[in-house]
C-alpha cells in the first residue's frame, strides 16, 4: 500500500513538473520578479488579441443575412420531403395490415394449432429441465428452444419435421419414465474425481452407480456422487445394478420435482460422529468423564472377582490363608487363641475395618460419576441454549434453521450424560452387590466362622 | 390366533413409533420383572427349605447360650438374609432407571424433531409427527415401567424384611 502510495505521489510531482516546463517553454522565468513582469507582459498582449477579434467579427456581420436566408431554403425543402413520407408511411401501413389479415385467414384452424404446440413444447421443457431421463438422453432442450423460438417469432413457421419430434420427444420422456436403464456415462466423486461409469436410472425417480446414489443437476448437466448414502438401501442399489433378469428390492426416492430430495437433504442431518463433536467441550469432557467409569468399574470388578473367589475357597478351608480378606481376619483368632469373646469381637472389628477400604475402593467414585453425568449434560444443554439466545439476540428469531441447529447440539449432551448415567449406575449396582457380600461375610459370619471352626476341634 | 397377531402387530406399531430407546425400555423392563418373578418365586419356594435347614442346624445344636452359640446364630441369619435380598438392590436401581431411559428417549426425540426442523425449514408439521412420538412414548414408557416396578418392590422390599425378621425369631436362645 505504501509502496503504491509513494508511486502514485513520484507520478503527480513528474506530471506537474511536465505541465509547468509546458507553460513556461516560451518564456522561461528565471526568478519570481521576472515571473510579475512576464504574467504583466502576456496581459498587454492578450489585450491585442481582443481587439482583433473583434476586428475580425465586425467583418463577417454583412455576410450574416445571406447565411440566414440559405438555410430557411434548406428547412422548407425538408418540410416537403417529410410530408411525402408520411403520406407514403401511411399508404404502406393499409397495405401491411392488409397482408396480415390475409395471414390470418390463410393460417385458419392451423393457428390454434400453433397454441397448442406452442404450450405444449413449454410444458415439455419445463418436464425435462427436472428430468433424471435428462442425464441419459442430453442436449433435448436445444431443440425446443429453437421450436418456441420459431413459433413465438410472426415470420417463421415449423417444419412438419419438428412438429413429429416434439411428438417423439414426449412419448420418448413417457416411456423412458417406466423404465429402468442402464448407460454410461462421467459421475462427479465427492472428492472432485470424475469417472465414466455404468449408471442405471430407476423410472424417472434416481439414479444408481456401483451402489451408491447419485444426484443428478439438470441446469449444468452434471451428475454427482451423493456424499452421504441411505446405508441400509446402498447394498439393494448394488444388487439392482447386478441383476439382470427378474424382480429386485431397491429402494426409491419420489420425493420433490425430480425425485431425491429427501436424499440430498440427507447430506444436511448430521452422523452420529458428527453429533457427537456437535456436544462440543461438555460433551468431550463427559465422555472422558464416561470412559473412565467404564476402566474403574473394569478394574474393580476384576477385583472383586479376584477377591470374592478367594473368599469363596477360603470358607472351605479350616487354616487361615492371608492372601484373602476373610483369611486374615480368621488369622487374627487363629493368633489369640485365648482371649475371652468381647476381646476377640473387638480384634475381629478392627481387622475388618482393615479391609473394608482395599473392598469398597473406587465405588462410590462411580457412584458419583453416575450422579454427575446427567448434571453435566445439563450444564451442556444450558450453555448450549445460552448459544442459541445469543444467536436469537443477533439474528432474530427469523430463521428457524439457525437455531435448531444450536439447540439439537444442546440436546447431545444431555443424551451423553443419560449415556454415561444409565450404565454407570447398573455398574456400580452390581458392584457394590459383589462387594457387600464379602463385606457381609466378613463382618457378619467371620465370628460364627470361627465359632464353627473352635467347636469342630 | 387371529387376536394374537393382531396383538402382536399393534406392539410392533407401537415399537416402531417410539423408535429405538423403547426396546431398551422394554429389555430393562423384561430384566426387571425377571428378576422380581425370581424373587417372588424365592420367597414363595425354597426359602422355606433355607429357614427350615437353618432351624435344624440350630435346633441340633447342644447349647445356645455361649458366645460360640450366639456369633453362630449371627452367621445363620446373615447368610440367609443374604439370599433374601439378593438382586433387591438390582431391582431397586432397575425402577430408577426406567424413567431415565425415558428421559434419554425423549431427549433423543427431541433431537430427531429438531433434525427434521433443520432439514426442512420447520415448514411441515407432519414429518416432525415421528420425532414428537420417538420423544413422548418412552418417556410414557418409562414411567409405566417404573411405576409398575415400583409397586413390585415395595412389596418384596416389606417380605425380605419380614422373612428376615421372622427368621431371626425362629432362632430362640431361650432352650
Amino acid at each position: 500500500m505504501n509502496m503504491f502510495a509513494k508511486r502514485c505521489l513520484i507520478v503527480a510531482a513528474v506530471g506537474l513538473f511536465g505541465a509547468s516546463t509546458a507553460f513556461a517553454q516560451d518564456d522561461q522565468a528565471k526568478s519570481l520578479d521576472e515571473l510579475l513582469k512576464m504574467v504583466q507582459q502576456s496581459k498587454i498582449s492578450e489585450s491585442k488579441e481582443h481587439k482583433q477579434r473583434e476586428a475580425e467579427f465586425l467583418r463577417d456581420k454583412a455576410n450574416q443575412q445571406s447565411n440566414l436566408n440559405k438555410a430557411k431554403a434548406t428547412k422548407a425543402a425538408e418540410e416537403r420531403r417529410s410530408e411525402e413520407l408520411e403520406k407514403k408511411y401511411k399508404e404502406q401501413e393499409i397495405q401491411v395490415a392488409a397482408k396480415r389479415k390475409q395471414l390470418q385467414e390463410r393460417l385458419g384452424s392451423l393457428k390454434e394449432l400453433f397454441g397448442h404446440l406452442t404450450s405444449t413444447a413449454g410444458d415439455l421443457r419445463s418436464n425435462i429441465n427436472t428430468s433424471v431421463v435428462s442425464a441419459q438422453y442430453g442436449d433435448r432442450t436445444v431443440f425446443l428452444d429453437e421450436l418456441i423460438d420459431k413459433m413465438n417469432s410472426a415470420t417463421k413457421l415449423p417444419k412438419i419435421e419438428e412438429i413429429e419430434k416434439l411428438w417423439y420427444e414426449m412419448q420418448r420422456e413417457t416411456v423412458e419414465g417406466g423404465k429402468i436403464a442402464s448407460f454410461t456415462g462421467t459421475v462427479i466423486k465427492p472428492n472432485g474425481d470424475k469417472l465414466t461409469q455404468t449408471i442405471v436410472r430407476i423410472g424417472n425417480y434416481n439414479l444408481v452407480s456401483d451402489g451408491k446414489y447419485l444426484t443428478f443437476d439438470p441446469k449444468n448437466g452434471k451428475i454427482e456422487e451423493l456424499v452421504r448414502q441411505p446405508d441400509a438401501f446402498t447394498a439393494n442399489a448394488a444388487a439392482l445394478q447386478n441383476a439382470t433378469s427378474g424382480f429386485t428390492k431397491t429402494g426409491i426416492d419420489p420425493t420433490g420435482p425430480a425425485g431425491g430430495s429427501l436424499l440430498q437433504a440427507l447430506i444436511n442431518s448430521p452422523s452420529l460422529e458428527e453429533r457427537w463433536h456437535q456436544g462440543g467441550t461438555t460433551g468431550y469432557v463427559i465422555t472422558a468423564v464416561g470412559a473412565f467409569a467404564l476402566l474403574l468399574a473394569l478394574i474393580r470388578f476384576f477385583a472383586l472377582v479376584g477377591i470374592s473367589s478367594k473368599v469363596s475357597a477360603q470358607l472351605k478351608q479350616e487354616k487361615a490363608n492371608p492372601n484373602n480378606p476373610l483369611g486374615r481376619v480368621l488369622k487374627v483368632a487363629e493368633d489369640n487363641p485365648n482371649v475371652d469373646g468381647e476381646t476377640l469381637e473387638l480384634k475381629l472389628e478392627e481387622a475388618v475395618l482393615k479391609e473394608r477400604p482395599a473392598i469398597e475402593s473406587g465405588l462410590q467414585l462411580l457412584k458419583i460419576i453416575s450422579m454427575v453425568a446427567p448434571l453435566l449434560g445439563l450444564l451442556g444443554t444450558v450453555t448450549g441454549m445460552i448459544v442459541t439466545f445469543q444467536a436469537i439476540t443477533i439474528f432474530g428469531a427469523g430463521d428457524p434453521k439457525a437455531m435448531a441447529g444450536g439447540i439439537s447440539g444442546a440436546l447431545v449432551t444431555t443424551v451423553l450424560g443419560l449415556i454415561v448415567a444409565i450404565p454407570t449406575v447398573l455398574l456400580h449396582t452390581f458392584l457394590n452387590g459383589k462387594a457387600k457380600r464379602v463385606l457381609h461375610i466378613l463382618e457378619e459370619q467371620s465370628a460364627g466362622i470361627i465359632a464353627e471352626n473352635a467347636e469342630k476341634k | 390366533m387371529l387376536a394374537l397377531m393382531d396383538a402382536i402387530a399393534a406392539i410392533n406399531a407401537f415399537m416402531d413409533t417410539g423408535g429405538p430407546i423403547l426396546k431398551w425400555i422394554a429389555a430393562l423392563t423384561f430384566v426387571m420383572w425377571t428378576l422380581i418373578f425370581e424373587r417372588v418365586w424365592y420367597f414363595k419356594g425354597s426359602l422355606k427349605g433355607d429357614v427350615q435347614s437353618a432351624l435344624d442346624t440350630w435346633e441340633a445344636r447342644k447349647e445356645r447360650k455361649s458366645w460360640n452359640a450366639h456369633q453362630v446364630r449371627y452367621a445363620l441369619i446373615s447368610r440367609i438374609s443374604e439370599k433374601i435380598n439378593g438382586n433387591m438392590d438390582m431391582i431397586a436401581t432397575m425402577v430408577a432407571l426406567c424413567p431415565l431411559l425415558g428421559l434419554l428417549g425423549t431427549v433423543t426425540g427431541m433431537i430427531e424433531v429438531f433434525n427434521i426442523l433443520a432439514v426442512t425449514g420447520g415448514g411441515d408439521a407432519k414429518s416432525m409427527a415421528s420425532g414428537v412420538s420417538q420423544a413422548t412414548i418412552p418417556t410414557m414408557a418409562g414411567m409405566v415401567a417404573a411405576l409398575s416396578g415400583l409397586f413390585a418392590n415395595t412389596f418384596l422390599t416389606r417380605t425380605a424384611e419380614n422373612e428376615a425378621q421372622l427368621l431371626a425369631d425362629h432362632l430362640t436362645m431361650d432352650h
